[in-house]
């Protein structure tokens, strides 16, 4: 609905002055809360605005997204906060793809023409036309030097300039642990990729008889690319493909079988005298999300200071009604808004509160305070903030640190989990002076390569440190309201992170950064995954094993009894360790057969069997 | 962590004989946040912490820590409360353990390998150690050249309290500051031993361990036990008038707390799990004994507390899994200082919790007569 409207709600919104529409708010928020004004925590305010139903969950580039910014911006005002150097706006738009939709690809086979639904490109594809002969490539995979064994799809094959097809997935009948290796280099972006670094003019991708989602069509996978991977791609269905072998006197079931035990050596095949002609069109609906970013001067020269700013932000777009499809509603709440209270109103107001108990001490450096967009579809604020040109921004080498509060609304027990501690050797000392004041329950965890913005810090060098109250069953679901937010300890976080900013702004030399290196590599990603537990896994826990945070109603899980709390240490043979080795026992997996489930619950060991089901 | 409150040797190759216990499940009539809440990590830094001890005035603690390149080993470090600022207070070179401030004064006791000559090679072996891909399990070796000092906090400056040849260490002050009670294994070198003896020594040497007192000033060194076997972590109760440490029977693998007049008159046994109970410390209000027991798992350590007379059975008061020891409460009685492997990682941190005393003396009250571990 916000999508198809945009264009008349945005008016709307422009027409509803922050202050009209501030001041309704307030005065329903004051009848929330009883009119109990004395007693309001700082923090409370900004959560319940940023998560009222007037907002719609906050979809990076709607509507929400705008009120969400005009509160912050009505804010900064009051606290004295300046635009960047060099703009007039707190503002800062940046482009991205919000939806792809494809605009009527064809694949024209012996004069016939194929289109939808046996033909769809995929998301990822450039627009064009192409004409070529046809190779099947087998499963198009082409796993990087160095791994445990080399795989190469293309080692026999000539692709150059021709059409390749290949088989969605990876070897069905492998061995576990070459279908790990496998499983990380089957995403059809890297098979795509692995397509055009051999020259390949166009990718036809094909779900083989013997795979899950046999015959069917690849999905469109939201993508929030500006533009195409470089080759046209397409998918094609089971019978589509089957007349294209039939014709160059192949059988696809055969083809798939003499490689499914992923015997190295068993090769693709060029199809004799089998051309194609591929036309792929993706249509892209770009959208223009906002940063809202801000500064507070140092109130001394930064003359000679090394590094002169120090950085807070946190991301306030959230999933709107769950159209981009990271949503985790169940099939009652489809399409209703998701409010975001935790995830990131909390971490929103968090940076807005720090921010103003920043504002009138002295700072020897210059605080710069971001709220990004778009983090929910792939961290695509922060990453246009720190690919901007040279001097559009204060630049990623002259930021001391970066702290970012992503989910900080919902302790328990007192535990404040704080992510990216390795990314410098300055910080377990800073977080326990701080933290004898703040006096939380800390767990201090190294790796930066969180799902947050910090990411994007890290990955520039800059020492950071992710703030995090652990997950919880309203994650990325309608139900994270406002109501649900423990707001004491929420304003606890803000002293706690407001002295932690204080002492690095006021340090002489900067942290040291630190690399830490990244414990899962793979060119495949999450794409390769096909199999569907339904276990919600708590990332924040240091325990040895799978604590699940939750498990998703009617999934596979809670089909198998697992609930919240327990810690799964097997998993079809395969001890877990941690959320890498489950991962990798993912792919292990197969959809339907019955696997056996070794858990903890309450320090007892317990043994239960979860078939997994079919990620679609 | 755990020396003055040992553990150690014991660990190894005593485990296969602690399963064989029968893992005695908890009465479950409470759960930890009945006794603590707002439990809260204090060390961050470092590979692992412990032993925290409280200044006179609650304003401070001293605890040991491993957490500076080129020592793989603890030092002393005084934590301020206030502003969150730590301060080493040992050379920083070798071995050092269980830090007490001294009531009345400026001085802090501890107990340092530093005036040993070999210390810097034991550190640059240690670490090379660890360079090559290994790790030994933690292991506390009772350093023949561990010596008592008392640390000046005005002038700096470091007073050997104790001489002689062998492992002296686990010192605390009497209420008044006059007086430290001490462990020393001085018994093993200063007499000609048998040859079971000097076995003993090879394989365990905190056998010879008895509890000694002196004065503040290191004169009068006087011991008080004798019996064979382990005994260490003395203190002094909160009026001065007894101390209690724990006892290790002769196989060093059941340790009970016990308490004894400062003259070394009135032994007496408190506890009787019949597994390793150790580090009691007595609550300010003279009314209950702290004190750690793996009785409900070998490498499963939890706090309980138990009346001054030893009288009913002790009550669990922490609830999670891995080392829980070595409690110390606040000079005020309102808050709790422990040593636990909760925030994970396998090594010791120093926790904090608000102590919820009337809670402790009602289920105290309600507790059973004393069972005895000798029952079948």
């Amino acid at each position: 609905m916000m999508v198809q409207n945009k264009p008349q709600s945005a008016q709307n919104s422009r027409r509803l002055t922050t202050s009209s529409w501030l001041r309704g708010f307030v005065v329903s928020c004051l009848i929330a809360v009883g009119g109990n004004v004395a007693a309001q925590s700082p923090t409370r305010r900004h959560v319940e605005t940023l998560a009222s139903p007037g907002l719609e969950g906050r979809l990076a580039g709607s509507p929400g997204e705008k009120l969400a910014s005009d509160y912050i911006v009505g804010e900064l005002s009051k606290i004295g906060a300046k635009p960047l150097p060099g703009k007039s706006s707190f503002l800062v738009p940046f482009e991205f793809t919000a939806g792809t939709k494809d605009g009527g690809s064809t694949v024209t086979l012996g004069g016939e023409e194929l289109k939808a639904p046996a033909v769809r490109a995929l998301s990822f594809s450039d627009n064009g036309t192409v004409d070529g002969a046809v190779v099947f490539a087998g499963y198009g995979i082409v796993v990087p030097e160095g791994q445990s064994f080399s795989y190469d799809s293309y080692t026999t094959l000539d692709v150059k300039d021709k059409i390749v097809v290949v088989l969605r997935y990876f070897p069905e009948e492998a061995e576990a642990k070459t279908k790990q290796v496998l499983s990380r280099y089957a995403d059809l972006r890297y098979k795509a990729m692995a397509a055009r670094q051999h020259g390949a003019k166009a990718m036809i991708v094909v779900t083989g008889p013997n795979s899950p989602n046999a015959g069917e069509l690849a999905p469109m996978t939201f993508d929030t690319a500006l533009a195409g991977s470089g080759i046209v791609a397409v998918t094609i269905n089971g019978d589509a493909a089957n007349r294209m072998f039939t014709s160059g006197g192949k059988k696809l079931a055969d083809a798939q079988k003499a490689l499914d035990d992923a015997n190295p050596h068993a090769t693709g095949f060029a199809l004799p005298n089998v051309t194609a002609r591929i036309h792929a069109e993706v249509i892209r609906e770009k959208r223009t999300g906002h940063n809202v970013l801000a500064y507070l001067p140092a109130t001394t020269a930064t003359t000679g200071v090394t590094k002169p700013w120090v950085a807070i932000g946190a991301h306030y777009d959230h999933l709107g009604h769950g159209e981009a499809g990271n949503t985790l509603a169940g099939k009652e709440d489809l399409n209703k808004v998701h409010f975001g209270a935790d995830d990131n109103a909390s971490g929103s107001a968090a940076v807005l509160a720090i921010a103003a108990d920043l504002a009138k001490p002295a700072r020897r450096r210059n605080v710069l305070m971001a709220w990004w967009s778009g983090e929910e579809l792939g961290l695509l604020g922060s990453n246009a903030f720190a690919s901007a040109a040279p001097g559009s921004n204060v630049a990623m080498d002259q930021i001391a640190a970066y702290l970012n509060f992503d989910m900080v609304g919902r302790m328990q027990d007192n535990k404040l989990t704080v992510q990216a501690a390795g990314s410098s050797p300055t910080w377990k000392k800073l977080l326990e002076q701080a933290n004898i004041a703040a006096g939380f329950d800390l767990v201090v965890q190294d790796d930066p390569y969180q799902p947050t913005d910090v990411a994007t810090f890290n990955g520039a060098s800059v020492p950071s440190l992710t703030f995090f109250t652990g997950t919880h069953p309203d994650y990325h679901k309608p139900s994270d309201t406002a109501d649900k937010i423990d707001f004491d300890d929420l304003d606890r976080i803000v002293g706690f992170a407001a002295a932690i900013v204080k002492r690095v702004s006021d340090a002489d030399a900067p942290p040291q950064f630190t690399k830490v290196e990244q414990q899962m590599q793979g060119g495949g990603g999450r794409g390769g995954v096909r199999i569907f537990t339904g276990t919600i896994p708590d990332y924040a826990s240091d325990v040895k094993g799978l604590l699940l945070g939750g498990v998703i109603g009617g999934g596979p899980a809670e089909a198998a009894g697992l609930q919240k709390g327990d810690v799964i240490v097997e998993i079809a043979g395969q001890t877990i360790a941690n959320i890498y080795d489950y991962t990798y026992a993912l792919d292990v997996l197969k959809i339907g057969q019955p696997a056996k489930v070794v858990y903890l619950r309450g320090g007892k060991r317990m043994e239960t069997t979860l078939t997994p089901a079919a990620r679609k | 962590m755990i020396p003055r409150r040992i553990l150690t040797a014991l660990l190894i190759g005593a485990s296969a004989w602690f399963a064989t216990l029968k893992a005695e499940q908890p009465t479950a009539a409470y759960q930890e946040r009945d006794f603590l809440t707002r439990v809260r990590r204090l060390t961050v830094e470092g590979r692992r912490a412990g032993e925290g001890y409280w200044s006179p005035d609650g304003k401070r603690l001293v605890f040991q820590s491993e957490r500076e390149a080129g020592n793989p080993f603890y030092q002393i470090y005084v934590l301020d409360m206030a502003s969150g600022e730590t301060k080493r207070i040992s050379t920083g070179i070798g071995k050092t353990t269980c830090a007490f401030f001294r009531p009345g004064s400026d001085e802090i006791e501890f107990a340092s390998t530093h005036a040993d000559p070999k210390s810097k090679q034991y550190q640059d072996d240690e670490l090379a150690f660890r360079a090559s891909g290994k790790e030994r399990r933690y292991s506390w070796d009772y350093d023949p050249e561990m010596d008592i000092y008392a640390y000046s906090e005005t002038t700096g400056a470091m007073k050997r309290l104790t001489t002689v040849r062998g492992y002296d260490a686990e010192g605390s002050y009497s209420p008044d500051g006059q007086w430290i009670a001490f462990s020393s294994m001085r018994d093993a070198y200063n007499r000609t031993l048998s040859d079971a003896e000097q076995k003993q020594l090879q394989t365990d040497p905190s056998f010879f361990a008895e509890i000694y007192i002196m004065k503040a000033d290191g004169s009068g060194q006087k011991r008080l036990t004798n019996v064979p076997g382990y005994d260490g972590g003395p203190f002094f109760t909160q009026d001065g008038k007894k101390i209690v440490w724990r006892r290790f029977d002769e196989k060093g693998l059941i340790a009970d707390v016990w308490t004894m007049n400062p003259d070394g008159s009135e032994q007496k046994q408190i506890t009787d799990f019949g597994s390793m109970s150790w580090a009691p410390y007595m609550h300010p209000s003279g009314a209950y004994y702290f004190f750690a027991s793996n009785k409900l798992g070998f490498e499963n350590f939890e706090v309980f507390i138990v009346d001054a007379a030893g009288a009913k059975e002790p009550v669990r008061v922490t609830y999670t899994d891995g080392f829980d020891g070595l409690p110390v409460p606040s000079p005020d009685g309102k808050q709790l200082a422990w040593t636990s492997t909760r925030s994970g990682g396998g090594a010791g941190q120093l926790f904090l919790a608000q102590w919820n005393h009337e809670k402790a003396v009602e289920a105290l009250k309600a507790a059973p007569a004393k069972k005895s571990s000798k029952k079948s």
